[in-house]
C-alpha cells in the first residue's frame, strides 16, 4: 500500500481508538458504498466559554497523493464567517501550509485541534475574508454578534 | 601575488591591447595607491587599481568558495567551541557575519544556538538504530527491523520517511540551509551530518550545492557571474551604498563583462540606479502615456482622450458632447463667426491645454534623440557581433590569399572585440546624458562621446571592406582600433572621476 493510504489507514484506527471530545472525523463512502480515505468529513466544535461555544462546525478535508508529505486541505462546509476562511471555505493556517509550518508528522487530530484553537484566537495576519475580518478589527460588537448567530446556525447534531 | 596578476592579465585583455599601444602602464604609479576610494580593505584583493573606472575584484571558482566557507566554519568552531557542523548552522543563521554571529554568541550562547534550530548539547557521531516497539509518526509502519533517526530533539522517525522528507525539502523546494525536524512544531535544524547519514549520494552533492548558494547569495561581497552555466562567483568588496559613486564592472573567467552592483552587462559609465531607471522607462508603458500626450489632446470637459484623425477643427467631443476647437482648445461657441479657421491664438481660454501639449512634446523629443542614439548602438553592436563571426572566416581566407600567417590576422579580432566594447559604452553614455543635467562638465563629456563615436563609426567604416582590402588596411586598422580604446579609457575615466567625486548633477531624484 502507498505510503499515504497506509498512513490514512493507521490515522483511522488511532482516531477510533481515541479522539477529543465533541469532535468527529470519519472518511467518506462513495455511492457506491466504497470508503474513500482520502476525502474525511470531520467536525470541530467550538471551545467551551468561548463566542464559539456551542457550535459544531462541519469540515471537508481532502488529502493529496503526496500525503504527508504535502498537507491536507481543510475546507469547512458551508464556509464559515471567521478572519481566516476564505470565502470558499479553505482554512488559512501556517500548519496547514507547506510553505509555512506544515511537518509529515502531524497528525488529524493535531490539524482539527489546531483548527479549534484558531476559531477564538483569529490571526489577523494573514486575512482570507473581507467581511469577517473589517469586522473583527472595526467593531467587535458585531462580530461578536454575528459569531454568536454562526454558533447558534450550526449546532452540534 | 602571481595569481593576482595573471587573471589581471585575463581580465583585461582588451587593455593589455592598449598597454603595448601607448604603455599606459605609467598610471599605474599615477594613481597606484591613492585611488582606491576605500574599497580595497580586503588584503585578499589587489591593492592597486590600473584606471579610475576599474574596481578590485577576484574571480573565485567553486572550489574556492568551499574552501573559503571551510575556513570560517574551522575558525568559529574552534573559537566558540563547538563542532563544526553546528558553526556552519550558527554561520548560515547569522547569515554568515563572523563578528556579529561570535559577539552574540559570547553574549547569550543558549539563545543563540536556540534561534538558529541548535539544541545546547552536541552529540558527535549521528547513527541510525531500531528501536523496539517504535512506530513511526509518519508512515505508521512498525516492527523491530525498522532502522529509526532521531536528532537531538528526539524526534524519532523511520529512515525512510526521514530520506523521503529531506530528498523533498532538498530535490523540491530546493532548501538546505534552514531545513527543519519533521517533527510538529519542532524547529531544530537538520545538521550535515545527519543529512549526510541518510541521504543518498546525488542529494548529498545537490544539498552541498544549494549550501555553496547560500553562502554566496548572503556574503555581501561576492556575486555569482551571472553568465549561462557559469559556475564561478566574484568576490569585489563595492558595496551596494557605494553604487551612487561606482560602476563596478567584473569580468568572470569565463570572459563575461558584468556589473557587480547590479549583475547586468557591462554599462558603464551609467551607474546602476540610472540604468534601472533608463531600462524601466524604455521598457514600461511610461513612453506609450508620452506618446499619447504628444498626439492626442484631453477634451476640456470630461477629459477623455482624443486622437483627431482627419476632419475640421470643430470637435464635438463623442462622450460629453462638448463643443470645442483642436486648435486653441477653447469653446466653440467663442469662435463667432469664424468657423473652421482658429485664428484666436492668444485666446485665454485654450492656452494652459497648449502650454501642457507642448511640455509633453519637448519631453518626448528630448527622450527620443537619446533613445534613438542608445538603440542605435545596441543595434549596431548586434551587427558588429555577427560581423565577428564572419571575421573568423575573413581571416583563415586572409592568411590563404595573402599569404599572411594566423598570427598576423589577430588584429581583426582584436579590432571586432574593441568595437564591441566601445558600442556597449556609447550606448550607455545616451542613457547616462538622458538623465544628466547640465553643468561646466557636460561640455567636455560630450565631447568626449563625440569623439568616441566618430572613432568608433570610422573603424566600423574600415571593418567592413572587403577581404583583399583589409591586409592593405592593417596599419589603418590597429591605429583605429587603439585610439578607439584610448578614446573609450578617457571617456570612461572622466566620467568615473566625476561620479567618484559627486561632480555630476542629475535632472531626477535617486
Amino acid at each position: 500500500m502507498s505510503l499515504c493510504q497506509n498512513r490514512l489507514a493507521e490515522e483511522r484506527k488511532q482516531w477510533r481508538r481515541d479522539h477529543p471530545f465533541g469532535f468527529y472525523a470519519k472518511p467518506q463512502r462513495s455511492p457506491q458504498g466504497v470508503l474513500d480515505l482520502k476525502r474525511w468529513e470531520c467536525a470541530v466544535p467550538g471551545k467551551a466559554n468561548t463566542l464559539w461555544d456551542g457550535g459544531l462546525f462541519k469540515l471537508e478535508v481532502t488529502f493529496p497523493d503526496e500525503y504527508p508529505t504535502k498537507p491536507p486541505k481543510c475546507k469547512f462546509v458551508p464556509p464559515l464567517f471567521h478572519p481566516n476562511v476564505y470565502p470558499s471555505g479553505t482554512v488559512c493556517l501556517s500548519i496547514l501550509n507547506e510553505e509555512e509550518a506544515w511537518k509529515p508528522a502531524i497528525t488529524i487530530k493535531q490539524i482539527l485541534l489546531g483548527i479549534q484553537d484558531l476559531l477564538d484566537d483569529p490571526n489577523p495576519e494573514s486575512p482570507a475574508q473581507a467581511e469577517a475580518y473589517n469586522l473583527f478589527k472595526r467593531d467587535k460588537p458585531a462580530y461578536e454578534k454575528k459569531v454568536r448567530q454562526v454558533v447558534k446556525d450550526n449546532p452540534p447534531v | 601575488m602571481e595569481s593576482d596578476e595573471d587573471f589581471m592579465s585575463v581580465g583585461s585583455s582588451n587593455d593589455d591591447f592598449l598597454d603595448t599601444q601607448d604603455s599606459d602602464d605609467d598610471s599605474l604609479e599615477d594613481f597606484g595607491d591613492d585611488f582606491d576610494g576605500g574599497f580595497s580593505k580586503d588584503k585578499d584583493i589587489i591593492a592597486t587599481s590600473r584606471k579610475p573606472y576599474e574596481v578590485d575584484f577576484k574571480v573565485l571558482s567553486p572550489g574556492d568558495i568551499e574552501r573559503e566557507q571551510n575556513i570560517q566554519v574551522t575558525e568559529v568552531s574552534s573559537i566558540l567551541g563547538l563542532p563544526p557542523e553546528s558553526s556552519a548552522i550558527l554561520l548560515r543563521y547569522g547569515r554568515w557575519n563572523r563578528e556579529k554571529l561570535i559577539e552574540s554568541y559570547m553574549d547569550h550562547p543558549e539563545q543563540t544556538l536556540d534561534a538558529a534550530g541548535l539544541g545546547n548539547h552536541f552529540e558527535t557521531n549521528p547513527v541510525t538504530q531500531k528501536v523496539p516497539g517504535f512506530m513511526c509518526e509518519i508512515c505508521c509502519e512498525d516492527g523491530p527491523d525498522l532502522e529509526t533517526y532521531a536528532m537531538r530533539c528526539g524526534h524519532r522517525f523511520c529512515v525512510d520517511c526521514y530520506r523521503h522528507y529531506l530528498g523533498q525539502k532538498i530535490r523540491e523546494e530546493g532548501e538546505a540551509a534552514r531545513i527543519e525536524c519533521p517533527g510538529e512544531s519542532c524547529h531544530l535544524i537538520v545538521d550535515s551530518k545527519s543529512l549526510e547519514l541518510l541521504v543518498t549520494r546525488d542529494l548529498r552533492d545537490r544539498y552541498h550545492a544549494l549550501l555553496m548558494r547560500t553562502y554566496v547569495d548572503d556574503k555581501e561581497n561576492l556575486r555569482w557571474c551571472p553568465a549561462p552555466n557559469c559556475e564561478y562567483a566574484i568576490d569585489c568588496p563595492v558595496k551596494q551604498r557605494d553604487l551612487r559613486r561606482v560602476v563596478p564592472t567584473v569580468q568572470c573567467f569565463c570572459k563575461h563583462f558584468f556589473c557587480f552592483g547590479c549583475t547586468l552587462n557591462d554599462h558603464q559609465p551609467a551607474p546602476c540606479l540610472l540604468v534601472k531607471m533608463w531600462l524601466q522607462k524604455c521598457e514600461d508603458d511610461s513612453e506609450t502615456a508620452n506618446w499619447i500626450s504628444a498626439n492626442t489632446k484631453e477634451c476640456p470637459r470630461c477629459h477623455s482622450t482624443i486622437e483627431k484623425n482627419g476632419g475640421c477643427n470643430h470637435m464635438t467631443c463623442r462622450k460629453c458632447k462638448h463643443e470645442f476647437c483642436w486648435m486653441c482648445m477653447g469653446l466653440w461657441s467663442e469662435h463667432g463667426t469664424s468657423w473652421y479657421n482658429c485664428n484666436r491664438y492668444e485666446e485665454k481660454s485654450g492656452s494652459e491645454a497648449r502650454t501642457e501639449q507642448a511640455r509633453s512634446r519637448a519631453s518626448l523629443e528630448r527622450y527620443l534623440h537619446y533613445y534613438n542614439r542608445y538603440a542605435n548602438h545596441e543595434q549596431s553592436a548586434k551587427l558588429d557581433k555577427d560581423l565577428y563571426l564572419k571575421t573568423e572566416k575573413k581571416m583563415t581566407s586572409l592568411q590563404s590569399q595573402s599569404g599572411l600567417s594566423w598570427i598576423e590576422v589577430q588584429f581583426l579580432e582584436t579590432a571586432s572585440q574593441a568595437l564591441q566594447q566601445c558600442r556597449q559604452t556609447l550606448k550607455w553614455t545616451y542613457a547616462f546624458a538622458y538623465y544628466l543635467a547640465r553643468n561646466n562638465l557636460t561640455e567636455i563629456f560630450e565631447d568626449n562621446q563625440k569623439d568616441l563615436e566618430m572613432a568608433v563609426e570610422s573603424l566600423s567604416e574600415m571593418f567592413e571592406k572587403p577581404v583583399p582590402e583589409l591586409s592593405k588596411l592593417k596599419v589603418d586598422i590597429l591605429d583605429k582600433t587603439a585610439y578607439c580604446t584610448k578614446r573609450r579609457v578617457i571617456l570612461l575615466s572622466d566620467t568615473a572621476e566625476n561620479l567618484k567625486n559627486g561632480e555630476w548633477t542629475f535632472n531626477m531624484e535617486w
